[in-house]
């Protein structure tokens, strides 16, 4: 299968600077019985904001942990800069760990909270400790909290200390562990562009975690779809919504119609390579240039496309399917509109919804290969 | 990148990628070399007490149970055997091993005169005193769990204290009560009713079996009620249940589980009991404990150890059994939403409410007889002679203590002791207590064997380790050549501190359990070492538990009993405890006076330890 872990990256940003801040290698870890992180491969790049993306169970809150030295793997290694840290404690791998929860210790004020690293250290860049506090909070745009008590915050307020607090020793890599998923939408949005600019600012190399897929694409360099312990794609966020390397990603991160069915021809058109794919009782045209995997397509082959709900157009496109509409959800500027097309749920997005039977149809760029051998 | 804050914004990777990259390693040299120390701390604070436990307490115990298999330097089980055949100790069922048929044992247990033997007895009194102990404890339990009413919180506290007052002040107690001129007898006496001898009976120990552990009955069953959920019994209710019956279906076999808990450990307390049985039965009604310790007075060292060594493997296998039941059975819920409390006066007065009230009032009588008498009597009896009001027996103690002959137990000297053994045993039992309440609240393979090892002390008799202790280390042992021996202070601090730890676990553990485990990987990913995070966030956060556990720990000190008796004869090390027993042997106006001193130390230390305890939690 394609485990693409090796995805070369776009652009110019061929990754011949110097070893990755972190990196996994082979690593797997088990509990008992069961396995959380499968034999994964990742590495992620010096002040990268890198995201770990996935269903609850994929196992990346466990890969998080698996970097911060909570966990040690069962087999492989994670390496920071080339070196292997197996056996170091999260305590000497210069790490800043932001929870779900906060974790923020109740029994100390704000700014004791966000000075609690520099017990161990000295501040960064030299000055005193209560300078470093003062910045940080800055930073944060939490100044002159530092009397407060952690209790009397709100739940953003919380996370941005949380945010400072691990800031303030100066680690070489921080980790954000579904830092957003106990805010409301709105105030989640707002602090996802904050901690984005942060890292920017800071050009700290970021590992985050979440399972929200709109946030990590909203906020990530690179993204890492994780699923049963295993990474399906890792790429950037463009990519991994316009090109999922399989089913999983294709229908995980946003909405698809996923199709599958037997190549009964393939031809070359105008310069494009075109297969013919028989599902149920249509012939769809897919286009299959631009997929390493696409192009050694051949007929009889069994073939996984998707098309995405908003490249579908009511009575326009080459390939056409009349179906039934079953249901419409309002979502504010679209609609997404339920059809049934002989047994299977099509997806559509529109902004007047149809009623009763509808030809929908896509032209055969729209759909993308996620599978085919 | 340990500077980025700073460098981020103009240009960050101006720097040579290798300079900042050595520069990154020294920082992280020299800070484990700070932290080297540190971060050794907790396993070496591990393993000095797991040392400690192995010298001060397997060590002993271990050479008295090899005194039990090993006779003159041959390995037998004779002495067990002797005693397993033996119908003194084991009733008509020990004829089966001495040979005897099945039939004829039958009917020796048929019969009216059967023997019960000593572990019979034991085993029938500790059954009695465990249906007395759930009898008094439940109805307790309901008051304070389903009703409101001032000093509620107050009263549910006070359930602990039984637990940690010294028994032995508990039996003067019950004599004040129950003696000849206790003042039951008094009041008996009022109504024109004959008086009652109680004293060295079964009932006498049964009740004072009862004042200890009714009140830990009372507390396990009122936290299940507590925990259970108001809104299971309301769907009960609507889906056509009566009261009585949600009762029965919802929240009966919620109960049942904790009733048990209380059920087994007062069988198992009861069933080793010791200080309780000496005062108020004596030696017709011993029980196994005391029959070992007077197997030790009289050097039956042998005998004594098969002895403890039987009564520990009936008292571990009924906890075993227990706990097998317990992890079969414990339900935990979070985050409900507790039964509603009724006023304890009702708000609209018929005919039932009344009835249930009476019968609280009822309750509470009794109560007040079996836990508040006994205290009070002590502390009446302290200050009355013959002729009325008195303060002869202070007068007493105080005269003891200016004229007294050396080998006379000076009651100064026993204060003193008592304080100094349990400040130093309390200063041992304290970390002691955290650091292995740490190791059992970790995850890892084999905690559960850990956990059972650290708690293995308060399965074992208090006579045992004061034996242990006695033969094994103020004796001393012979370490290449050099006989090594420790005081009789130094094995008594030794004692309490490994009777008392266990209670620091107790109270420490499940504070620790319940602390976000992602404070302390928080800390740990800010740069603490594992001990900086137990001290700067674990221990702050479970303060109060800590608190408690070393008044507990302290508590026990002053009144241990079993293993100071022991280790303390014949030496000036005894302590309060001893004295009163002492005291209690010739007159009980003494041993009173001598209660209510140890009453008030008591008190004014657990008042003394929550204020600096109170005053630390800031920090």
């Amino acid at each position: 299968m394609r485990t693409l872990a090796s995805e070369r990256p776009p652009g110019e940003d061929g990754g011949d600077d110097g070893p990755p801040a972190v990196s996994l290698d082979g690593v797997t870890r088990r509990y008992g019985e069961t396995t959380a992180v499968s034999d994964l491969s990742l590495s992620v790049r010096e002040g990268e904001f890198f995201t770990l993306v996935g269903p609850s169970g994929c196992g990346k809150t466990t890969t998080l942990r698996l970097i911060a030295g909570f966990e040690e793997p069962t087999a492989g290694t994670v390496r920071f800069g080339g070196e292997s840290v197996a056996g170091v404690p999260p305590e000497d791998r210069d790490v800043g760990v932001v929870f779900q929860n906060y974790a923020l210790f109740p029994h100390m004020a704000v700014g004791e909270n966000v000075a609690y690293g520099l017990r161990f250290t000295d501040p960064p860049g030299g000055g005193s400790a209560e300078e470093r506090v003062a910045d940080l909070l800055d930073l944060v745009d939490l100044g002159g909290m530092a009397d407060r008590d952690p209790d009397t915050l709100s739940g953003g307020q919380q996370q941005r200390v949380a945010m400072a607090r691990a800031l303030a020793p100066g680690p070489d890599v921080l980790l954000l562990d579904e830092p957003m998923s106990a805010l409301d939408a709105k105030l989640r949005e707002r602090l996802r562009v904050q901690v984005r600019e942060i890292q920017q600012e800071l050009g700290i190399t970021t590992v985050y975690v979440t399972h929200d897929q709109e946030e990590a694409l909203a906020v990530s360099d690179r993204v890492a779809v994780l699923n049963d312990g295993r990474a399906e794609q890792v790429a950037p966020p463009r990519t991994v919504y316009r090109r999922p390397a399989t089913e999983f990603v294709a229908t995980f991160v946003g909405d698809n119609n996923v199709f599958t069915g037997d190549v009964t021809a393939v031809r070359t058109d105008d310069g494009r390579r075109l297969a013919d794919v028989a599902v149920g009782d249509a012939t769809f045209t897919v286009a299959l240039d631009a997929d390493a995997d696409a192009a050694s397509v051949t007929v009889r082959d069994r073939l996984t496309v998707c098309v995405r709900p908003e490249r579908l157009a009511v009575d326009a496109g080459r390939n056409e399917l009349t179906a039934d509409v079953t249901s419409a959800e309002f979502l504010g500027e679209t609609t997404r509109v339920h059809l049934d097309w002989v047994g299977r749920e099509i997806l559509l997005r529109a902004e007047d919804p149809p009623e009763g039977t509808v030809t929908v149809g896509f032209d055969p760029g729209d759909a993308h290969v996620v599978d085919g051998h | 990148m340990a500077d980025a804050i700073e460098g981020g914004t103009e240009g960050d990777d101006g720097a040579p990628a290798d300079a900042t990259t050595s520069g990154d390693r020294e920082h992280r040299d020299s800070r484990s070399l700070r932290g080297r120390l540190e971060r050794r701390a907790l396993v070496a604070l591990a393993a000095a007490t797991v040392g400690l436990l192995l010298v001060v307490f397997y060590y002993p115990v271990a050479t008295v149970f090899v005194d039990s298999v090993l006779v003159e330097g041959r390995l037998t089980a004779r002495v067990f055997f002797d005693i397993l055949s033996d119908p003194f100790y084991f009733g008509e069922p020990a004829r089966l091993l001495a040979g005897d048929s099945l039939a004829s044992v039958v009917e020796g247990l048929l019969s009216p005169d059967r023997r019960l033997g000593i572990v019979g007895f034991t085993a029938y009194q500790a059954a009695l005193s465990t249906v007395a102990s759930v009898a008094l404890g439940l109805p307790a339990a309901y008051l304070l769990a389903r009703f409101e009413f001032p000093g509620r919180r107050t009263l549910r506290s006070l359930t602990i204290l039984p637990f940690v007052l010294p028994s032995i002040m508990v039996a003067v107690g019950f004599v004040a009560t129950f003696g000849q001129r206790g003042t039951l007898n008094a009041v008996l006496g009022a109504f024109g009713l004959g008086p009652v001898d109680l004293l060295f009976t079964l009932e006498a120990v049964v009740v004072a079996h009862a004042f200890y552990n009714a009140p830990l009955v009372a507390r396990v069953t009122t936290a299940a009620w507590e925990s259970v959920d108001a809104s299971a019994v309301e769907t009960a209710r609507s889906l056509g249940a009566s009261p009585l019956r949600a009762f029965r279906d919802v929240v009966a076999p919620q109960l049942v589980p904790s009733v048990l808990m209380g059920a087994a450990l007062t069988f198992v307390f009861t069933f080793s009991t010791f200080p309780i049985v000496l005062a108020l039965g004596g030696f017709q009604l011993a029980t196994v404990e005391v029959f070992v310790y007077r197997l030790i007075r009289d050097l039956e060292y042998a005998e004594a150890a098969a002895l403890a060594l039987i009564e520990l493997g009936i008292s571990l296998g009924l906890l075993y059994a227990y706990l097998r039941y317990e992890a079969r059975h414990t339900v935990r819920s979070r985050g409900i939403r507790p039964l509603p409390r009724r006023p304890l006066v009702p708000s609209s007065p018929s005919l039932r409410a009344l009835l249930l009230r009476v019968g609280l009032a009822g309750y509470a009588v009794v109560a007040l007889a079996v836990f508040v008498a006994p205290i009070a009597s002590m502390i009446l009896a302290s200050v009355s002679g013959p002729e009325g009001a008195t303060l002869a027996h202070y007068r007493f103690l105080v005269e003891r203590q200016t004229t007294g002959a050396s080998f006379q137990v000076r009651p100064w000297d026993a204060v003193r002791n008592s304080l100094l053994f349990g400040v130093a045993s309390l200063a041992v039992a304290l970390p002691m207590g955290v650091v292995v309440a740490v190791l059992t609240t970790r995850d890892y393979r084999g905690r559960k064997l850990v956990d059972a090892a650290a708690m293995a002390p308060l399965a074992v008799s208090g006579i045992v380790v004061g034996l242990g202790l006695l033969r094994g280390l103020v004796f001393g042992v012979e370490v290449g050549g050099t006989r090594l021996a420790v005081g009789g202070a130094v094995a008594i601090v030794a004692a309490h501190a490994v009777a008392g730890y266990p209670f620091v676990v107790r109270t420490v553990a499940p504070g620790l359990d319940g602390v976000d485990r992602t404070l302390v990987e928080s800390a740990r990913a800010l740069g603490a070492p594992r001990v900086r995070a137990l001290v700067d966030v674990e221990l702050p956060l479970v303060w109060p538990a800590v608190v408690a556990g070393a008044a507990f720990a302290f508590a026990i000190s002053i009144g241990e009993f079993s293993a100071t008796v022991v280790l303390a004869s014949g030496t000036s090390q005894f302590t309060m405890p001893v004295a009163i027993e002492r005291f209690i042997g010739r007159r009980l106006g003494p041993a009173t006076a001598m209660g209510v001193v140890l009453l008030v130390v008591t008190t004014v230390s657990f008042l003394l330890i929550d204020r600096l305890g109170g005053e630390d939690v800031g920090f």
